[in-house]
């Protein structure tokens, strides 16, 4: 790589990520990732394990002990990479990271980290709400909680 | 001719397995699999299932073709 071209890029394209981990999930540096020089803000979505769920149903609050989330990897990149290309052509904003983790997560850990850059901060928090709503519809990740007297895989609104 | 089916999450636990092979009758449908795997493991029988054919999401009406890797799974709840 030229690095004259490097310095006078105006807009490097390939800043985009979607990635899936095991590890803990470095929020600063995803936020941090995604940012290119014509951007003035950057949206972060922070998702973590919740340790108090309330039943949609009975209304009852269960408490959580922890989270195992599973993926179907190969196909949850490929719909990573889908939304990707999709937000990028609804909204104006210039990059976007997606990080989300699986295997075991105690409360309070971060499961899913979405960060979008864009020149003004309005389409930044629109596109930001779009990728976890389609995220979390379309990417095939399951959510298990476990509770003190059990355990439960969450099912989530239909793809 | 057989197609792979995986399983996650709930229909893992249920299956009591990860993946399996299914042998393929020419024409089958995915809808029609489906409707075998419910006979072979009862256990999915109460479930709302969604499919998937070659990581892509299926309306279960695709004929399943030799060496296809299906997915049976609920709905995804990532996030």
């Amino acid at each position: 790589m030229n690095w004259l071209y490097l310095l006078l890029s105006p807009v490097d394209e390939s800043m985009d990520f979607f990635e899936l981990t095991t590890d803990p999930i470095d929020i600063t540096n995803v936020t941090r990732r995604v940012v290119p020089p014509e951007c003035g803000a950057t949206v972060t979505l922070d998702g973590y394990a919740r340790r108090f769920t309330k039943d949609k149903a009975t209304g009852e609050i269960r408490e959580t002990l922890y989270l195992e989330y599973e993926a179907y990897e190969a196909m949850a990149l490929k719909e990573m990479e889908t939304l990707v290309e999709r937000v990028k052509g609804e909204f104006e904003i210039s990059n976007v990271g997606i990080v989300h983790r699986t295997g075991k997560l105690d409360i309070g850990e971060t499961s899913v980290v979405i960060s979008v850059a864009a020149p003004h901060r309005k389409a930044a928090f629109a596109a930001c709400e779009w990728l976890i709503r389609e995220l979390k519809r379309t990417v095939p990740i399951w959510k298990k909680e476990v509770y003190a007297d059990g355990e439960h895989w969450v099912e989530g609104e239909s793809a | 001719m057989a197609a792979r089916v995986l399983f996650f999450g709930l229909t893992a636990d249920i299956a009591q397995k990860r993946e399996m092979e299914i042998p393929l009758e020419a024409g089958l449908s995915a809808n029609g699999l489906l409707e075998e795997l419910r006979q072979q493991i009862p256990g999915l029988g109460g479930t709302k299932l969604h499919l998937s054919i070659n990581q892509k999401f299926a309306t279960g009406e695709e004929i399943v073709r030799d060496g296809d890797e299906l997915a049976v799974f609920t709905a995804v709840s990532g996030g």
